[in-house]
């Protein structure tokens, strides 16, 4: 490497690397790093499929006072894999606090509400991709064929998604102790997919936890999802509490996040 | 140029840096000299936009870091001192989306970076293994090239040759050298005298956050008292009488660490056996006795009190 040959990088060089570049770059790094182990999207994928053919037939053939149980349970589950995979953004940023890799990020030339968004939506979009094979799968057993259908449903994980790894960044970056972050998470995970319309419908849960349910982003996703794959009417309650969660959590994991750096915490 | 001025790093009840003003010169390599802890990454951190300062003003290229830290983020690049590199990623895919973020080069333009940053470093062939995998030194030169890629108006290396064999080494010198040739500033941190003697083009000592001296390493030498070091070891425990020494007026100044005397003088040679005759007399027993030139190490004890270990 000679000194003719590279140039010193000027100021006025970056002008044209626009923001929105730069956050689908911080997205792409998130997306890579699930390509390099494919053999989880396939490992994850099997053991969904066993999931259902084998648990969610036996069930649906036990469960006698909910007729068509199956196709219930096998939409519930994709969402519910959606939710739990978004979670995993929580678990990287945490990680890479501690290692010290966020420093290394935050000296990237991008601002810090855009760091935000692409690390909220790469995590999304990584949940995607890693649930599409299943939804492939529910979708070809069940024969959703409609284009609008499926285009609405993807829309309804997608916006899950998005909002699951805004609250997961929010407590990434609100608990400081690796245990209490591991139990918070984990808790919060079993919350809002337990306690929700993702596996079982509303009028046969316990009233403790039919008093959650309505509440929890997976019901507003699964309840959306299942009326768009069913071609009924959008569920305009469901896609709006979507909104709102992606909203409150996105914008909540910022201002943590900001509190957390100007602290400088991660010293 | 670079500007501090009266920066300060609060971290709840320490002052990581304290009350720090320092100017960088456009162009010239400086060296941040100073023990472990002694706030040399806070203030890199700082310079880069990572934390913010809780007192004071620090400017990049007339750029407020506090209000201006995207633009800031645009000119500087760092290398971590210790890699700071995504373990799943080769070597090639670090620096490649590295680069992505931080300059404008088209996909050819970058890979053709990446590969001649590889190639100079001997990393070429490894640039698919995944970075978890690699040994420290050549994770730490990944990290290294992250910057020797990007070519940033302000480079700033924290301890850039740690975990580097000799060769490594004076290749990472060399290559550090170029950029600033090229026009880039470039800031070093490092622990290591050898190396902010012989990298520097001035070099700032930094000991419990606040600048305690900067100048150019043959200045610094020449301002330490007497231009000579005498370094004494003594008998474990006994008490050293330094008015044995200050009695001669070539003696500037005694200080002693433990069993270890450090006198700054001038003459040495003619004074040794005159010293040496005089403590005999005292009954202090001396195990062993060198005469140099001052060495950074020496200003370093003289302006802190302490050696840089």
């Amino acid at each position: 490497m000679s000194s003719s040959t590279i140039q010193v990088t000027d100021s006025s060089d970056l002008s044209g690397q626009s923001t929105s570049r730069l956050v689908l770059q911080m997205a792409r790094r998130d997306i890579a790093t699930l390509f390099r182990t494919p053999w989880i999207i396939i490992s994850r994928s099997l053991a969904f499929i066993i999931q259902l053919f084998v648990f969610a037939y036996l069930i649906s053939g036990l469960v006698v006072k909910f007729p068509g149980f199956f196709p219930y349970y096998a939409v519930g589950s994709v969402v519910s894999v959606v939710a739990s995979i978004s979670f995993i953004i929580g678990y990287d940023i945490f990680e890479e606090a501690e290692e010290g890799l966020l420093d290394y990020l935050l000296t990237l030339p991008i601002p810090r509400r855009e760091f935000i968004i692409g690390r909220a939506l790469g995590g999304a979009i990584r949940a995607m991709i890693y649930t599409i094979p299943m939804f492939a799968i529910v979708a070809v057993l069940e024969n959703f064929s409609n284009p609008l259908s499926l285009l609405a449903a993807v829309l309804d994980l997608f916006l899950l998604a998005f909002g699951v790894t805004g609250l997961s960044i929010t407590v990434a970056v609100s608990v400081r102790s690796a245990n209490r972050f591991d139990v918070v998470l984990a808790l919060l995970e079993l919350a809002v997919s337990r306690a929700s319309t993702a596996l079982y419908p509303l009028a046969f849960m316990p009233s403790y936890v039919a008093a959650l349910a309505p509440f929890s982003p997976v019901t507003f996703a699964a309840d959306s999802t299942r009326a768009a794959l069913s071609g009924s009417s959008l569920d305009i309650l469901g896609l709006a509490g979507l909104l709102a969660f992606v909203a409150i959590f996105l914008g909540l994991g910022a201002t943590f996040y900001f509190r957390r750096l100007e602290g400088g915490v991660y010293a | 140029m670079i500007g501090f001025d009266r920066a300060g790093k609060r971290f709840g009840t320490l002052d990581a840096v304290k009350e720090f003003s320092m100017t960088i010169q456009d162009e010239e390599i400086l060296g941040l000299l100073g023990p472990n802890g002694a706030g040399k990454t806070t203030l890199m951190l700082m310079m880069g936009t990572v934390y913010r300062p809780t007192s004071g003003k620090i400017s990049v290229n007339g750029l407020d870091v506090v209000q201006h830290p995207n633009d800031v983020r645009k000119i500087i690049g760092i290398a971590f001192q210790d890699p700071r590199v995504d373990g799943i990623l080769g070597a090639f895919d670090v620096l490649n989306w590295h680069l992505k973020m931080t300059t404008n080069l088209d996909k050819v333009e970058r890979e053709d970076r990446v590969e001649k940053v590889l190639r100079a470093v001997d990393l070429w062939d490894a640039r698919n293994k995944r970075t978890w995998l690699m040994s420290g030194g050549m994770r730490k030169k990944v990290e290294d090239c992250k910057v020797l890629a990007q070519r940033p108006k302000i480079a700033v290396f924290d301890e850039p040759t740690a975990f580097l064999d000799v060769p490594s080494r004076l290749l990472m010198w060399k290559m550090i050298r170029e950029l600033r040739d090229e026009g880039s500033t470039v800031i070093v941190a490092t622990n290591m005298m050898d190396e902010a003697e012989r990298l520097s083009d001035r070099v700032a000592i930094v000991n419990l956050g606040k600048l305690v001296a900067i100048d150019t390493p043959e200045q610094l030498k020449g301002k330490t008292k007497g231009g000579e070091v005498l370094e004494l070891t003594v008998g474990n425990g006994q008490e050293f009488p330094r008015e044995c020494l200050t009695q001669f007026s070539e003696v500037q100044e005694v200080n002693q660490e433990n069993n270890k005397v450090t006198v700054y003088l001038s003459g040495g040679r003619l004074l040794l056996p005159k010293i040496v005759e005089t403590l005999t007399n005292r009954g202090v027993k001396i195990d062993s006795v060198h005469l140099k030139e001052v060495t950074l190490e020496d200003v370093f004890l003289n302006y802190t009190g302490h050696r840089l270990e």
